[in-house]
Formats: C-alpha cells, structure tokens, sequence
C-alpha cells in the first residue's frame, strides 16, 4: 500500500505536468512523453557521473524543462502545430536519451544504505580470477591506479519504511505550493488568462510565444522531475519509460477533477495530485485481480486510454444539447412535480 | 493622432484567390475624435482594424500613431497604446479568472508587476459607473456574467490602462437592444470624459447617426466618404434613415 501511494506521488508531478498543458495553456503537449524518460536517462547518469541525488533530480527537471522550451520554439516561432511540435521531439529526445544513457537502460548503481560510500573501481575494478592469474606470474602484477572515492548516496531505500513517503512528500507538496504561488503572480495569472483566451492576452500587451513558451517549459519541467525520481525510485532508467505518459498522465487528472472538480483551492492542483495517486492504486488493483478475469500486466495501458476515451465521451454526450433538453424537460417536470404538490 | 497614409493591403498576392482589401485609404483621426466606420460586408472596415492592430501588415503606405511609425510592430506593442472590443463578448474579456483577476491583466498592458491594490479604487470607480454591481462581485467568474455584462466589462478592461485609441468592432451586435444601448452610451462616455480616440466599425446605422462625431464610409476597400459634420438619425415609416448636418 505504500509503495503505490509513493509511486502515485512520483507520478501525480507527471500529472501536474499534463494538468498545467492540457488544462492551463490549452496547449495539448505530447513532449511528455519523452521528457519523462529524457528526466528518467538524465537523473540516472548524473547519479553514474557522481553527482548527488538533489542535483540529478534537478537536472533532470532542468531536462524536461530544456524538452517543453524546444516544443514551444517549435510550435510557436515555426507555427508547426502543438501536436506535431511534441511528437517531434519527443522522437528526438529518443535518441538524445539513446545517448544519455549510453544505451538502452542504466540502472542507479546499487548502495547499500543512505549514507554509505561506495568505490566504483572496487566495486568493478578486477575479480578473484585476476588475482589468481597474478599469483601464478601469468599476468604481470600492476600498480593499481588511485582509487577515486565517490560518495553516493542512496535518494530512496526503498524499504517501506516511511522514509521514501516522506522524502516524496516533501518533494511533491513543495512543487505544488511553489506552483500555487506561481500561478497567483503577474506571470501565472498571464499564463491562465492565455489559457482561457491566447488571442486575448495580445490585446493587452502580452506575447502569445512568450506565455506558451513559459507554459510548456513550466509542465515538462514538472515531467522531468517525476521521471527523474521515478528512476530513482525504481532503481534503473529506460528509454522506452516515458511511452504512454501522457495518457497516464491525462487518466490522473480527468480522475483527480471527477473528485476534485468543484475544488479550485490553488488553481486546481490538487485534483492531478489526488487523480496520480487514484490512478496508482486502480491500476495497482487491476494488476492484482485482473488476471482473474484474463487481463494482463501488458492490458494496462490499452485499459488507460480506454478510461480516458469513455470519460471524454460521456462528458461529450452529457454537454450535447440533446441531452440538456433532455435535462431541463426533465428538471421541468420535477419542478412542476413539486409545485402542484 | 492615427495617420493612415496610402494604406494598401492585398490578400493572398500573386495567387489566384488575391484579394485587394484596403486600396490606397488616407484617414487622419485627431485627438478625442469619435469616429464611426461604416459599409457593407466585405468594404474593408475590418482589415483598416487590424492594420491599426498590426495584425496585417500593409502592401504599400504608412502608419503613425502620435507620429511614431508602426508599420511592422506586433500586435502585443501596438496593444500598448490601443484597447479594442470586438463583437463577441468573450474575446474580450477573460472568462476563466475573476473580475478583479481581468481588471489586473488589464491594468498593466503587458507582464509587469502591479498589485490589484494599488487599482483598487481606479477598477472600483470605472465598474460602479456601470451601475451593474460588479464592483460587489470581484470574485465572480467573468464567464458566470450575462453577454451586456461581458461586454461591459471588456469595456472597462480595454481602456483601464489609459489607451490613446479605443478600437471597437460591431461591439454591440451581439447584445440585445437595452444592453447595447447601455453599452453606447458607456463608449460615449469613455470618449468625452476620458478623451479616449474611438473608432468604431458598425452596422447599426442608428447608433452610427447617434453617437459618431465623424462618419466614415467604406466600399470594395476605399474609403469613400468622411464626413467631419455632427451626425443625426431620424426614422420613417420604411425605416432607419442616418441624414447628415453641417456644425
């Protein structure tokens, strides 16, 4: 149970990152996708290149941050449509990462314990078989070059211990607050205003390309840093870790604003938070039991964008206005039902 | 104030849809002037707003506002010195934020920082003069408001941060009778307490006889009458009738 509610915090920054483009901006921004896995390579290879964990997370913030700044230069200085903005470098943050990571995948090197210090040379640098051929002169003794210390230290200890959860908070509860305050200032109110009317915010002497550019850098650097602690987390980074987020992404929000609707209590930020959680344990408990009914681990993603498709569609057929009529026809006679009473 | 010097404006040049919209138009507007803009569909009014806007850039001719040439500014300097409204009470105004939210990004013509209470009494005088109670519902939604309300508003917001140039595009046409009568007479007012230049695109040829100080006719994309006399309207049995007289 707590590892989903720490997952579903690590992921409800991802959500926050599609709330602010999807229903901030209104600018449909599929970069998360890949500046969740660009978070993911550049925590993890920071953390390989000795850096600490505060510092790769924030690189990897500063990652997702760069990805959503392309995306916007893209759409707004090269009119390429948002859509296709995202989906372009999306397919080049693939590569970028390819390259990041060296590979495919690179896992957090292993510790043993927060505060341990860890030699990568000991840990790698030679086998008892080395030894042995050493011993019997088959190969001639070296010098072994100075070891380099270097500290890592563990972000997450994954030992279910309230440690992690709190750690996670922290982080969470600090971006939203930072994000509230953000979104009351001059420059938030600005981004909320192009939101609800981009062409009106020329009108008053804003720029469409500054707001939109300041608009997606904001979400992907939220994206950036929940993939970056989602590596951590998980202990490895791999570059096909961010496909389908943005339908993850958009499940949580349209799931936090089922419940939190109605609550505008910092511009709605809670509704992403509490929806990532939500969607971490639905999907926690479909994992469990769905095999029961024949679903598999690999179904996840196709019942996520499924979710997603029927709510979309409801709220469409519950805004048509057939169904108002029908509505009002029927508060009509409620309302009469009532009065002749 | 506003100079329009041989303003040309070709849609789609050199294709085989070209378009002349605008064809060597002069217009000078003077300080406070009330000018009113009219023509059928397709006269060029619109595109003279949105070369004043610098939302298209003119062929050929110039554009100064104050004598300061604005050929090729974009539209988010030019809104520095010009509020508009057009038809659709929406565009205007901003409907997700607050009342006192829009007065703000109103108040500041650009990202600037300036707490609404430094506007407070400024915002709270220009919506008490529309007598809608507004001023008591600075927390409501701006889209929670009725069209005339909207309208009203996005009034306010257009000229709250002192524009030199109120440019207004059928501001009126989608309101009912009663609310765009109140909207006239607040754009009246705006202009002869304020001193604010507006120009005015209509169809409402009553309001146009009613309230211009100025009568500015546009056909196929030239002008072809500006009239500097004071405007009146008067109705027969067949209808409206605008009939012009000298000051």
């Amino acid at each position: 149970m707590l590892a989903i509610v720490e997952q579903g915090l690590i992921l409800c920054l991802l959500a926050i990152g599609v709330y602010i483009a999807f229903r901030v901006v209104h600018l449909p921004d599929l970069t998360v996708d890949g500046s969740f896995a660009l978070g993911a390579a550049i925590a993890v290879r920071s953390i390989v290149s000795g850096a600490t964990p505060v510092l790769a997370i924030s690189l990897a913030a500063a990652g997702g941050a760069a990805a959503g700044f392309i995306t916007s230069i893209i759409h707004r200085k090269l009119k390429v449509n948002v859509l296709l903005a995202g989906i372009l470098v999306m397919t080049m943050v693939y590569s970028v990462n390819l390259r990041i990571m060296g590979g495919p995948n690179l896992p957090v090197p292993r510790v043993f314990g927060q505060q341990e210090v860890v030699s990568y040379e000991r840990m790698s640098g030679g086998t008892m078989l080395d030894d042995l051929f050493a011993d019997q002169g088959l190969i001639e003794e070296e010098t072994p070059p100075p070891i380099r210390e270097r500290t890592v230290v563990a972000f997450f200890t994954n030992r279910l211990d309230g440690s992690d959860l709190a750690k996670i908070s922290i982080v969470v509860i600090s971006a939203v607050i930072i994000l509230g305050a953000f979104l009351k200032t001059d420059l938030g109110t600005s981004l909320r205003a192009f939101g609800c009317n981009p062409s009106g915010v020329t009108a008053f002497g804003m720029s469409q390309t500054f707001l939109a550019i300041i608009g997606l850098l904001t979400a992907n650097l939220m994206v950036g840093l929940s993939g970056g602690l989602f590596a951590l987390y998980s202990g490895f980074a791999d570059v096909s870790l961010g496909q389908g987020m943005v339908v993850t992404g958009l499940a949580s929000v349209i799931l936090g604003e089922i419940i939190f609707g109605k609550v505008k209590f910092l511009y709605g930020l809670l509704a992403p938070v509490a929806g990532g959680v939500l969607y971490q344990a639905l999907l926690s408990t479909a994992m469990r039991y769905g095999y029961r009914i024949g679903f598999l681990a690999s179904d996840m993603k196709l019942l996520t964008a499924l979710f997603v498709i029927s709510v979309i569609g409801v709220r469409q057929l519950a805004s048509s206005p057939r169904k108002q009529r029908f509505k009002a026809e029927v508060k009509k006679l409620w309302l009469n039902s009532r009065g002749s009473q | 104030m506003v100079e329009l010097q041989g303003i040309t404006v070709i849609y789609n040049k050199g294709m085989s849809n070209e378009q002349k919209a605008l064809s060597e138009v002069f217009l000078f507007v003077h300080d406070g002037e009330f000018v009113t803009i009219i023509g059928p569909n397709g006269a060029g009014k619109s595109t003279l707003l949105k070369v004043i806007l610098g939302e298209v850039n003119p062929l050929r001719g110039k554009y100064l506002i104050d004598g300061r040439m604005m050929n090729g500014k974009p539209p988010h300097y030019l809104a520095r010195f010009i509020g508009r409204v057009y038809q659709d009470p929406n565009t205007g105004i901003f409907p997700s934020l607050s009342i006192k939210e829009n007065l703000l990004i109103a108040s500041r013509k650009g990202i600037r920082s300036v707490g609404f209470s430094r506007l407070k009494k400024r915002g709270l005088d220009l919506l008490k003069g529309l007598g809608l109670g507004l001023e008591k519902r600075l927390d409501v939604l701006a889209g929670e408001l009725s069209g005339g309300q909207k309208q009203s508003l996005a009034m306010i917001m257009a000229v709250f941060s002192g524009p030199s140039l109120l440019l207004l595009d059928e501001h009126t046409a989608a309101l009912d009778p009663r609310s765009a009568k109140n909207v006239m007479d607040l754009t009246k007012r705006i202009n002869a307490e304020q001193g604010i230049t507006v120009i005015m695109i209509t169809h409402n040829m009553e309001f146009a006889g009613m309230y211009g100080t100025r009568l500015v006719e546009f056909h196929e994309g030239s002008l072809i009458k500006s009239d500097n006399r004071k405007t009146h309207s008067t109705k027969d049995s067949k209808g409206l009738r605008i009939s012009l007289s000298s000051n």
